[in-house]
């Protein structure tokens, strides 16, 4: 297996439309998982310092719990305001019933 | 869909500027005028009470769009005041300039109550809406260490809490039993007052102003106790009324703002109102609503733009506001007050307070407050609910360790 995926979470660890809080070393992430399966993204809105770990998820978007801004959890786009700024996604696989971010 | 219809906004605020972008969506020929009285494009206010006082954003970093995008959206923004609307001819006057519109939007938002001590008291006291305001409080408190501040709402308490990161010494007199109005349940304005006081602050409540003194290193503000809090600088923060003055000489239907339906119509033809003037029906509530809200101003203008652009939408958004104090947020949805019963969710501001309103077993509103962020999913979910008008599960909404996301699959 490359370097940069990590193991987060066993995939029953992440309810359905809901999300965890992962953190690596420095550096801190969401993982959730949706209809579609399993994506990540940077853990701190980029609008204000707060974490999406307390957002809601919803079809395939999260909101932050500070100001409602909301993201595409896929593309991390920036889709309502105060939010405009996307947000970073990173690669997500399941293998073994385990989820894996790719962190490069 | 497309035509080559005159649009022009009154007021360039959050509201004329996403009218503005969704009129523009909808139709690429209209040419659309903004008359803002500022002399900036259109920006984000919650941002003069905090990160721009604290000086974490400076001036031109909180602008709602780009200054290119005005160009490449075609969208005009002239610095001009309007004097004069003639509703009959569709004509609006300036000092030097006349404008003939098919469609009007008016989005000329609120202004701050003044307070009315005498002539050169009133003429030293500070307000905060604007940008130019905020930049003549930054300049000011440089070389000033004692601030007061008047009234106990969201503004006063912001700028109170920007002050006092800012090393000032912060009293703050309020004239009512208790902070921030009576839509806030006591027990979370008492909160707010524990973490103010917690921090160096001085609130005062139940507090009359008698009279303010010029003294010679600042000002003596005497209380009806007849106690005196000797301070530098006042900042006043009592409110605001809706900005009507242009129009009260026509026949546009004004109470408590401009009224409107739900589509943002006035009670003249082509003519539309939106954001903070407008005291608009709301179907959901079935009663008028006239809010001073962020959320509101972008979601009202955009319904106005959609409206104005010939696609009949109805707004019925539920309302939600915040405001950021310290290290906590508090969060308002719906409707607070004329409620049956109140429920209390959570028992700390480590992982936040919500008081849910509820009547006729259903929830109208809901307020809480917590640390940056603890609140936001049950405040956001609570405003769903609102809107699908559902019985409420009480045990549900009362137990912490249930996640209230399963309220929304119902």
């Amino acid at each position: 297996m490359s370097d940069n995926w990590v193991e987060v979470a066993k995939t029953d660890a992440i309810e359905m439309e809901d999300l965890i809080r992962f953190d690596h070393g420095d550096k801190t992430f969401c993982v959730y998982r949706i209809e579609d399966g399993y994506f990540a993204t940077d853990g701190m809105c980029t609008h204000e310092d707060v974490h999406l770990e307390d957002g809601l998820v919803m079809d395939d978007e999260i909101e932050c719990p500070m100001h409602q801004g909301i993201f595409n959890i896929k593309s991390g786009e920036a889709l309502s305001p105060p939010a405009c700024e996307d947000l970073k996604t990173y690669p997500v696989k399941v293998e073994n019933d385990l989820v894996y971010i790719n962190i490069s | 869909m497309s035509s080559d219809k005159k649009i022009f906004i009154i007021g360039g605020g959050q509201a004329a500027i996403y009218a503005a972008s969704e009129i523009r969506k909808l139709d690429k020929e209209a040419s659309i005028y903004i008359l803002g009285e500022e002399n900036s494009h259109p920006y984000e206010r919650p941002p003069l009470s905090k990160d721009f006082l604290l000086n974490s954003k400076q001036e031109n970093e909180f602008l709602f769009f780009s200054e290119s995008f005005f160009e490449e959206q075609n969208i005009n923004y002239i610095n001009e005041k309007i004097e004069k609307v003639n509703f009959q001819n569709k004509e609006l006057v300036s000092k030097n300039n006349k404008y003939l519109y098919d469609k009007l939007l008016i989005t000329t938002g609120s202004t701050n109550r003044k307070l009315q001590i005498n002539e050169e008291i009133d003429s030293k006291v500070f307000y905060l809406r604007s940008l130019e305001d905020a930049k003549k409080i930054k300049n000011e408190i440089r070389e000033i260490k004692k601030i007061a501040i008047i009234g106990g709402g969201f503004i006063g308490l912001e700028i109170a809490s920007s002050l006092n990161q800012q090393n000032k010494s912060v009293t703050l007199i309020e004239i009512s039993e208790q902070l921030m109005g009576r839509i806030i349940p006591a027990p979370i304005a008492n909160l707010v007052k524990d973490e103010h006081e917690k921090n160096g602050n001085k609130i005062y409540l139940n507090c009359n102003i008698k009279n303010i003194n010029k003294v010679e290193d600042g000002f003596e503000i005497i209380l009806d106790n007849k106690e005196i809090i000797h301070t530098e600088m006042v900042i006043a923060g009592i409110g605001s009324i809706p900005t009507v003055d242009l129009f009260n000489q026509t026949n546009l239907k004004i109470e408590n703002g401009i009224l409107t339906d739900e589509f943002n119509q006035t009670s003249i033809k082509d003519v539309y109102a939106a954001g903070d003037v407008s005291n608009f029906y709301h179907p959901l509530f079935k009663n008028n609503l006239r809010l001073e809200a962020y959320q509101h101003a972008q979601n009202h203008g955009i319904n106005a733009g959609k409206n104005i652009a010939g696609f009949k939408t109805s707004y019925s958004s539920v309302p939600w506001m915040w405001s950021d104090q310290f290290n906590f947020n508090l969060q308002l949805t719906g409707l607070c007050d004329q409620y049956d019963e109140a429920l209390k969710r959570g028992t700390s501001l480590e992982n936040g307070i919500v008081y849910f309103f509820i009547k006729k077993n259903k929830i109208i509103g809901a307020c809480g407050l917590g640390l940056s962020g603890k609140i936001g999913r049950d405040i956001r979910i609570a405003s769903k609910l609102i809107e699908k008008n559902t019985d409420v599960d009480k045990k549900i909404l009362l137990d912490e360790n249930i996640k209230l996301n399963s309220l929304l699959k119902k």
